[in-house]
């Protein structure tokens, strides 16, 4: 057991790691504008003091090793400093946002988990029949498009024609939970959809790779029913290979938030980031790539250690 | 009871029996659940329902149709071997091959094809279609039809030469590194572990707020970002190849590291690179008409395709389907590229699932 909690906590050191070369990369790729901040932000027009007086109010004048770890240990207190254009402290603007993605991620987790597991169990079953084959090509149907053109179709179908849902998804502090629900379906459902496909298609190639092992076809042949090889036999060794699915497709989730953010003006921490981008205001900038990068290398983490924990072979790398 | 209610169930019903009488049971199947599926939908969605089933039906059809005709056409023009190899693919793969060809001419013949400029205005504001306008114009009066002609060739040109540099780098990288060995080995390795430890979409924003967004940044920030992944599998690849005995003697001959991997490896790794070059281009694209769609892509007044369905996003709280034109292009480009993809992956892995 002593070996298994080292083997954790090595892969969680690795993770730590990670994530440290990722923040001075964020960090220092700012450090790669030409000239520097105060002068990219004020624009060519600036005079050389309004520059300076940003350059000290930045604490620009101190070498940018000195600057990462400030920026870093006040990262890790959950503090980003102030932004470029408005002033206001960027963790403020940034803490209810960021809950706000991450309800809209669990909410189209939620939904989506169950749905592609019990779908992908189904599809890898009745594997090579019309209904996988219509499956593949929804699946891929739905992978291939952009998550705005999912969007936009639900808003105009469930939207618009219809008017069953909200085509914007504003929230206000005093919705009771249901309404929020209501408003955040479509934004919840579009994640839902490229979820959905992806998690279907590799639980379907996780089950397909363990109906191929022999013991399976060992177990066929002694005679036992179809739906006890199914539970017995292999869901107990598909549970390793189930949790990395999930794991990886919440990451995935990460990124297509920003996307479906925009196109339903959610008020989240994907749509903070782009706006941030078009005004140039780094801090904020930092701050969301930080956030977004820290949670994608969390839940690859959970994967890995899933992985570990679920299957002993991993155990003893060879 | 109209007309075009009973003809519909007529015909279902009479395809079905036809399939039940020549025993073919997968399409009788299929064709006697639509007509039970159809009692549903008729009764909740009424004769609009059944039009759209119909209409989804015939489209599905047409496409199978054209898929069918085009691969027979492949098969007529192309040499023997390729024939053979034609011959075994799936009418999802051929209609892939089709949409990408009509897609390259669109591309290649955009001026010829496209009754006005791209960045030319013609007449007000989302105007109407008239006959004059395929699809209507824009919010600054462009026609959208001929906009998404040239968007074929600015959009899926603009993929094409990051995925192809993206391409280059990463598979440069990997044969180099299961050549070589060593640090350089390790220091590539971990230098992709970085890269794609950090969500796609997320280092693209960073580093497009830093350096701008003019097309050659885009280009090679996005061959950056995903250069690592054709890296992994290059290595992999040809890490197999290295250790086989064919290399051990070219060793012993004499050859150069180059010479190992033009002509050793090179020849001997071909169909997962190609299968790999066109999921990179999908994502690629994704991705690109993602940035475009923010605002951060092509910059107006070219036409792209992910910066059409931003602009006219207005027409669509209209009830308007014209903005979804654009984004349905990028999808059926993706998914068509996507089809061949599978194909090829199939049949070069030699992946039979029982």
């Amino acid at each position: 057991m002593g070996d298994l909690t080292s083997l954790v906590f090595k892969r969680l050191g690795l993770g730590l790691l990670t994530l440290l070369v990722v923040s001075i990369l964020i960090f220092f790729a700012v450090e790669l504008l030409p000239g520097d901040i105060a002068q990219a932000v004020l624009g060519q027009g600036a005079t050389e003091e309004t520059v300076n007086a940003m350059r000290q109010q930045l604490g620009l004048d101190r070498p940018a090793p000195v600057r990462y770890l400030d920026w870093l240990a006040g990262a890790v207190q959950g503090d980003f400093g102030v932004s470029l254009v408005s002033g206001d402290r960027v963790s403020s603007a940034i803490s209810e946002r960021f809950i706000n993605t991450l309800f809209l991620a669990a909410y189209a987790a939620a939904i989506a988990v169950p749905i592609s597991i019990v779908l992908g169990v189904v599809v890898a079953l009745l594997r090579n029949t019309l209904f996988d084959r219509v499956a593949n090509v929804l699946t891929l149907t739905s992978i291939s498009s952009p998550e705005f053109f999912l969007g936009y179709i639900l808003i105009l179908y469930l939207s618009v024609k219809t008017g069953m849902f909200p085509a914007l998804a504003s929230l206000k502090s005093d919705m009771g939970f249901f309404e929020l629900l209501h408003r955040t379906f479509l934004p919840a459902l579009t994640l839902v959809l490229v979820v959905t496909a992806h998690m279907m298609r590799m639980t379907r190639a996780a089950i397909i790779n363990l109906l191929a092992s022999p013991y399976i076809e060992m177990a066929r042949l002694k005679g036992t029913p179809p739906w006890k090889v199914i539970v017995r036999h292999a869901l107990p060794n598909a549970w390793a290979p189930i949790i990395n699915v999930v794991a990886l497709n919440l990451a995935y989730l990460i990124t297509g938030v920003v996307l479906v953010e925009v196109v339903f003006v959610y008020p989240g921490i994907g749509q903070l980031l782009v706006d941030a981008v078009a005004k140039r205001d780094f801090p904020i900038v930092q701050a969301c790539c930080l956030i977004f990068a820290a949670t994608f290398i969390l839940l690859n983490l959970m994967a890995d250690v899933g992985a570990i924990l679920t299957n002993p072979r991993l155990r003893h790398p060879k | 009871m109209s007309i075009f209610v009973i003809g519909y169930y007529a015909a279902l019903i009479a395809a079905s029996c036809l399939a039940a009488y020549y025993k073919k049971h997968g399409a009788f199947m299929l064709l006697f659940s639509l007509t039970l599926v159809s009692f549903i939908i008729g009764i909740i969605g009424g004769v609009p329902a059944l039009r759209a089933v119909t209409t989804f039906a015939g489209a599905l059809a047409l496409a199978a149709g054209t898929s069918y005709a085009f691969k027979e056409f492949l098969i007529l023009i192309s040499k023997p071997a390729l024939a053979k190899e034609l011959r075994t693919a799936p009418l999802t793969a051929s209609f892939g091959m089709f949409v990408i060809f009509t897609y390259a001419i669109a591309a290649i013949f955009a001026p010829w094809i496209a009754p006005h400029g791209e960045s030319e205005v013609i007449s007000s504001a989302f105007a109407p279609p008239d006959e004059n306008m395929l699809l209507g114009a824009d919010q600054l009066g462009r026609d959208i039809f001929s906009r998404i002609i040239y968007g074929a060739r600015n959009s899926v040109g603009l993929a094409l030469v990051a995925t192809l540099l993206a391409f280059f780098m990463g598979a440069f990288a990997g044969l180099m590194a299961a050549v070589k060995g060593g640090w350089f080995d390790q220091l590539m390795g971990r230098l992709a572990d970085v890269i794609m430890s950090i969500p796609s979409l997320i280092f693209a924003l960073l580093m497009l707020s830093i350096f701008g967004t003019n097309l050659g940044v885009i280009v090679i920030v996005v061959a950056v970002i995903y250069s690592p992944r054709v890296f992994r599998l290059t290595r992999a690849v040809a890490g197999n190849i290295v250790v086989m005995d064919y290399i051990e003697a070219a060793k012993l001959r004499g050859e150069g590291d180059w010479y190992l991997i033009r002509r050793e490896i090179l020849p001997n790794s071909t169909a997962p690179l190609v299968a790999e070059f066109g999921l990179e281009f999908c994502f690629v694209f994704l991705l690109i008409a993602g940035l475009s769609f923010l605002g951060l892509g092509i910059q107006p007044p070219t036409a792209d395709w992910g910066s059409m369905v931003r602009e006219n996003a207005t027409l669509i709280s209209f009830g308007d389907i014209t903005p979804l034109i654009p984004a349905a292009a990028i999808a059926l480009l993706t998914v068509a590229v996507n089809f061949v993809v599978d194909w090829m992956l199939f049949r070069s892995s030699g992946l039979k699932e029982q």
